[in-house]
């Protein structure tokens, strides 16, 4: 006698399947739902000639690509050398605080016991939370948390260094509540959620926090995601941004959402920015050079706009806009 | 249009009775790049991908004796090296998105990309999202049998399996899929 498996007997698994899911009509079952996903993912880009010739010419460079290779493990090797060292001085120096003892003059002298090493080294390690590490005596300045003032209070006015720019442990909790909101919007896919933290995020640190810039660009993706383009752009214009880094991606951001506005004008300001500088041939560039194709057809400037197009075909044929771009050229 | 130059040199000298290189990669590769491209979603390089599928081929080619077939023997490096960029290219993703910001693919909906593309794209990342939350041997019995369209005999030669266990990864493997799916539709209402 077979043991059921779930639903199914191991007679029934061995039988064989007739019909694929992607075959069923759309509709409310869990095999149409799970078919009409499934079409989706069936098409993959053809791997053409073009590709087969770059492929094959990377094969006949193994050298190159082996070098490549040695260069990473090297570099690898190196870090984890250099990661090792870190953190054996980072233990010699716990070891090193913890041996010298609290040598407070109005504190009695006594050896540490095991329970006592480990709060200091607590106490030691706190600060290290934050993004931006403080200095290594940082954590003796006083005011830096309660717990240490209160603990080394007179080592800690004779040995304090110039009060530090941030608090560390504000810095941390700043820092972890926008963990947070990342967390939300990128992981849980929950924008309203990052929101509502970002928001807190503003109430508790207003507009000096240390990591305002980082709230700003969550806060436009979250509004982005919510569909509310109006106060992404809001806040996007506001910014003085340029086509460096993290800006390009705001500037393209900012750029079309401009153009979805109708207002071309500076739109095509943003994409002209953009590539002025030196543009990398990325999806950025990419829709740079599409967009702006569009704001100047847009604006009747045909000639410009199949410039544009143009150039775009002969960078990149196979690029994201290749379809529509090669369709308003008629080709 | 000949896929490889025919005065190019052969990538390594022929055995006897062993297919070469070349002649492999020209018969051959666009199935690979078919099969990665399955395997291993729709995030990853597919040049890169049979560049390292090809490179693996090359170094094991002088251990290949014709015991299997060939397209057995290519399928299972295939898989072997699509497994292993998925792992890279997951801490990958994790890494950047500890580095900067994803603007790009949250605006991608705009005007100027057409909304039915952004869906396609979007749901193939749901198929894979899911997929990868199976046992390997179940994703990729699905994958075949749905993305792939074969028979489940011609899954069971290019695995390896016997048929009878194909159909019951296969079975397995749908059972699972629906019950992810929901989990997914779940977490994202």
């Amino acid at each position: 006698m077979k043991k059921p498996r779930g639903r199914q007997t191991e007679a029934e698994e061995r039988m064989p399947i007739r019909h694929r899911w992607r075959a069923q009509p759309p509709g409310d079952s869990d095999e149409a739902r799970a078919g009409t996903l499934l079409r989706s993912a069936a098409a993959v880009q053809p791997f053409g000639a073009r590709n087969l010739a770059e492929v094959a010419a990377r094969l006949r460079s193994r050298e190159r690509h082996l070098s490549r290779k040695w260069a990473w493990q090297i570099a690898i090797a190196v870090g984890l050398l250099l990661f090792g060292g870190a953190v054996s001085a980072a233990v010699m120096h716990f070891l090193r605080v913890a041996s010298v003892g609290p040598a407070l003059p109005d504190t009695p002298v006594s050896m540490p016991t095991s329970k006592t090493v480990r709060r200091r080294h607590m106490l030691v390690a706190q600060p290290f939370v934050p993004a931006v590490s403080p200095a290594p005596e940082a954590p003796l300045v006083p005011g830096s948390t309660e717990e240490k003032s209160e603990s080394l209070p007179v080592k800690a006015s004779i040995e304090s260094p110039p009060a530090p720019l941030a608090n560390p442990s504000a810095l941390a909790q700043e820092s972890r509540l926008l963990a947070g909101a990342i967390h939300k919007l990128r992981q849980e896919r929950n924008p309203g959620r990052a929101l509502a933290m970002l928001d807190q995020h503003r109430a508790r640190f207003g507009a000096n926090g240390a990591l305002e810039p980082e709230a700003k660009v969550t806060r436009i993706e979250a509004l982005l995601r919510l569909g509310r383009h109006d106060q992404a752009l809001g806040l996007l214009d506001a910014q003085t941004l340029t086509a460096a880094g993290v800006g390009r991606e705001m500037l393209v951001a900012r750029a079309e959402l401009r153009a979805e506005k109708g207002r071309c004008g500076a739109a095509l300001n943003d994409f002209n920015l953009l590539l002025a500088a030196e543009a990398p041939p990325d999806l950025v560039t990419q829709r740079a050079m599409y967009g702006r194709a569009t704001c100047r057809a847009q604006q009747g400037d045909w000639a410009g706009a199949r410039s544009d197009l143009e150039h775009y075909l002969a960078r990149f044929p196979k690029g994201r806009f290749a379809d529509q771009a090669r369709a308003a050229m008629g080709k | 249009m000949p896929l490889v130059r025919p005065d190019a040199t052969p990538f390594i000298e022929s055995p006897s009775g062993v297919p070469d290189l070349e002649t492999l990669y020209r018969t051959h590769a666009p199935t690979v790049a078919r099969w990665a491209a399955r395997l291993a979603g729709p995030l990853v390089d597919i040049d890169d991908l049979v560049h390292e599928i090809f490179l693996v081929v090359r170094r094991r080619l002088p251990e290949f004796r014709g015991e299997a077939k060939v397209t057995t023997w290519l399928y299972r490096i295939t898989e072997r090296v699509a497994l292993e960029s998925r792992r890279k290219d997951r801490f990958r993703r994790w890494f950047s998105r500890a580095r900067h910001f994803e603007i790009e693919r949250t605006i991608a909906p705009t005007h100027l990309t057409p909304v039915d593309e952004v869906e396609r794209r979007q749901s193939s990342e749901t198929v894979y999202r899911i997929l990868d939350r199976l046992p390997a041997k179940y994703r990729n019995v699905l994958i075949l049998f749905e993305l792939e369209e074969l028979s489940g005999e011609q899954i069971a030669t290019l695995t390896g399996l016997k048929p009878a266990t194909v159909w019951v990864h296969l079975h397995r493997a749908r059972v699972r899929f629906v019950a992810e799916m929901k989990r997914d539709s779940e977490r994202r209402t």
